[in-house]
């Protein structure tokens, strides 16, 4: 083949008709046009505003607290995540994905560092007792922090399992007495905090390297354990209720996750702890496969034993039949008998006796491809 | 070897006026299944278009403002549109086996161009700004960072995000979408499957 003939358009071997290319793509762009248009001024889009740590605050104050103890004391989800936050709670990290060896998670260490008792308690109140001059605030944190790490764990423990047992009175919590330290006095200006809608901003000064920027990482990540689950099963938002592959109801949602989306409705990316890396690295090779499809043996050849395609070209084949560009062609019976083999039995007679487009017949010498070798049947 | 020459000739034998605008096809064009690429290519063009006028007046206009929501509807129902035509033309030339005849290359940018629609379309969601958004980064964050994504990607970032979205994800895809382009219109359409025999002997012959 020479190097003309690979960029050759080599479809021109076939008989041509008009063909407006311009007046097609604007057509289109017209259609497509008018249909979003229409579509979106009637049906919208979804939206469902975001939950702030203020609502939860409000509705749930003792959520908010039991997640602050979780960040205080290292019991919680993200006290203890690993990377790329931290490297667990005390060097003890909740769950690191892996499977077998091959663990890319913890690659790159703790780029987006979190260490939650600070992130998510001590700086944010810290930051209030100087906003609102409070002394025994101030006093509070600083006897906290000097104190032991046993003794500051006994205070949480015991905080926490008083927790268990709070009650809401007129908005505040009220939990039997015990030796908290100073940490019933800590949550309680935590809550007021959150309930003024502070807290988010206090997170989200944190993690921007100033103020006036957009990384909300420690804001949702105090949001993202029970309070935005407990919402969002409400609505079956959940992983295993699909959650991802749809939208609000009614609205189509990004539908074309759901061969991966499947993959956590079934085992191991339903029970695996290292759910989310299999199904990663499941649809990684899934998708490579797609892309390799012109080069994997077998798999390339499958839309050729599939009768599809002769629906979709069935104007051509019924024109090679028509035109009865088969009847010199010495191949006839054996192509005839392909295609109306056992496969296509029921199916319609009118299907072409044959695929072969290089017999002279009709159409004459443009059915010859001129650098194919291949010359007209005589 | 000279670069440039060699650069001249390939666009210019691949570039023809006749390839890239072609006024006639062949014959056996002739199905519903030729539009899909063309509505594909359109959905994509309103995408693009009212996510520039989005950009344009900032990430939280269209939560706020009707003209906001009207536009951050007719991006959605856009986005909605091509990902139906392009499945179609997707699972359409499969059928065709359109990576037949040298056209394989075509095949692999169409399926990259796929790819990265997912991921351009995932980081849109998460651009949303509403309680979808905020749910779907923070479950999301365990499959990124599990997949070893997470020392260049963090995607509780929204600016990063955001970013991503808006410039470097379009710009890859339509790198991608216009190579495609220039791919399908170098090599034509893929011609109709023949009897396999007549392949064989093609083969055999070339």
């Amino acid at each position: 083949m020479t190097r003309k003939a690979h960029f050759e358009r080599n479809t021109l071997r076939f008989p041509q008709k008009d063909f407006d290319m311009v007046k097609e793509g604007i057509v289109s762009l017209g259609i497509v046009g008018v249909a979003v248009v229409i579509v979106a001024a009637i049906f919208g889009a979804p939206y469902r505003p975001a939950i702030t740590n203020q609502e939860i605050a409000n509705q749930k104050p003792i959520l908010v607290m039991q997640t602050a103890m979780g960040d205080l004391d290292g019991q919680g989800e993200m006290a203890a995540y690993g990377p790329p936050y931290n490297n667990g709670w005390h060097g003890v990290a909740q769950n690191i994905q892996s499977i077998g060896p091959f663990s890319p998670q913890t690659w790159w260490g703790t780029p987006y560092h979190l260490y939650t008792p600070n992130a998510d308690v001590i700086t944010p109140l810290t930051m209030l007792a100087t906003a609102s001059n409070n002394s025994a605030l101030q006093a509070a944190i600083q006897t906290y922090n000097a104190a032991s790490y046993t003794q500051q764990q006994a205070w949480d423990n015991n905080f926490t399992n008083a927790l268990n047992k709070a009650t809401v009175q007129n908005g505040q919590v009220v939990v039997p007495s015990g030796q908290y330290g100073p940490v019933q006095l800590m949550m309680n200006d935590e809550l007021a905090l959150a309930k003024s809608g502070l807290l988010s901003g206090a997170l989200d000064r944190e993690t921007n390297n100033g103020v006036y920027r957009w990384n909300i990482q420690n804001d949702l990540l105090f949001l993202q354990g029970p309070a935005l689950h407990q919402y969002a099963k409400t609505i079956d938002m959940k992983g295993g209720q699909w959650g991802i592959n749809h939208d609000e109801q009614a609205y189509p949602g990004p539908w074309w996750l759901t061969p991966y989306t499947f993959l956590y409705q079934v085992p191991p990316g339903s029970t695996s702890p290292s759910g989310d890396e299999i199904v990663a690295y499941t649809i990684a090779v899934l998708f490579g496969l797609l892309i390799l499809l012109p080069f994997i043996p077998g798999l390339n050849k499958l839309p050729r034993v599939l009768p599809v395609h002769r629906a979709i070209w069935r104007d051509w084949y019924k024109r090679l039949e028509t035109t009865n560009a088969c009847a010199s062609c010495p191949l006839a019976t054996s192509c005839n008998k392909e295609f109306h083999g056992p496969m296509t039995a029921a199916a319609d007679h009118k299907i072409p006796a044959c695929y072969d487009q290089t017999t002279s017949g009709a159409e004459g010498s443009r059915f010859v491809s001129q650098d194919s070798g291949i010359q007209p049947h005589a | 070897m000279n670069w440039t020459k060699s650069m001249r000739t390939t666009v210019t034998e691949k570039l023809t006026w006749d390839n890239l605008l072609p006024s006639e096809q062949p014959i056996y064009v002739s199905s519903l299944v030729y539009s899909f690429g063309v509505f594909t290519l359109s959905s994509l063009v309103f995408t693009i278009m009212s996510g520039v006028i989005m950009a344009a007046y900032g990430p939280t206009w269209y939560q706020y403002s009707a003209a906001g929501a009207f536009f951050r509807s007719v991006h959605f129902w856009s986005v909605q549109a091509f990902f139906f035509f392009m499945t179609m033309h997707l699972v359409g030339q499969f059928f065709m086996g359109s990576w037949r005849e040298g056209r394989a290359m075509t095949w692999v940018l169409g399926a990259l161009s796929f790819g990265v629609s997912v991921i351009t379309a995932f980081t849109g969601y998460l651009s949303r700004g509403d309680f979808f958004s905020q749910w779907n980064q923070v479950q999301s964050k365990d499959a990124f960072n599990g997949a070893g994504l997470d020392g260049f990607l963090n995607i509780l970032n929204n600016g990063q995000v955001y970013g991503l979205h808006i410039a470097v994800l379009p710009l890859i895809l339509i790198v991608l979408v216009g190579w495609h382009m220039v791919a399908v219109r170098a090599k034509g359409v893929v011609p109709p499957y023949q009897a396999a025999h007549v392949q064989k002997k093609e083969g055999e012959k070339r």
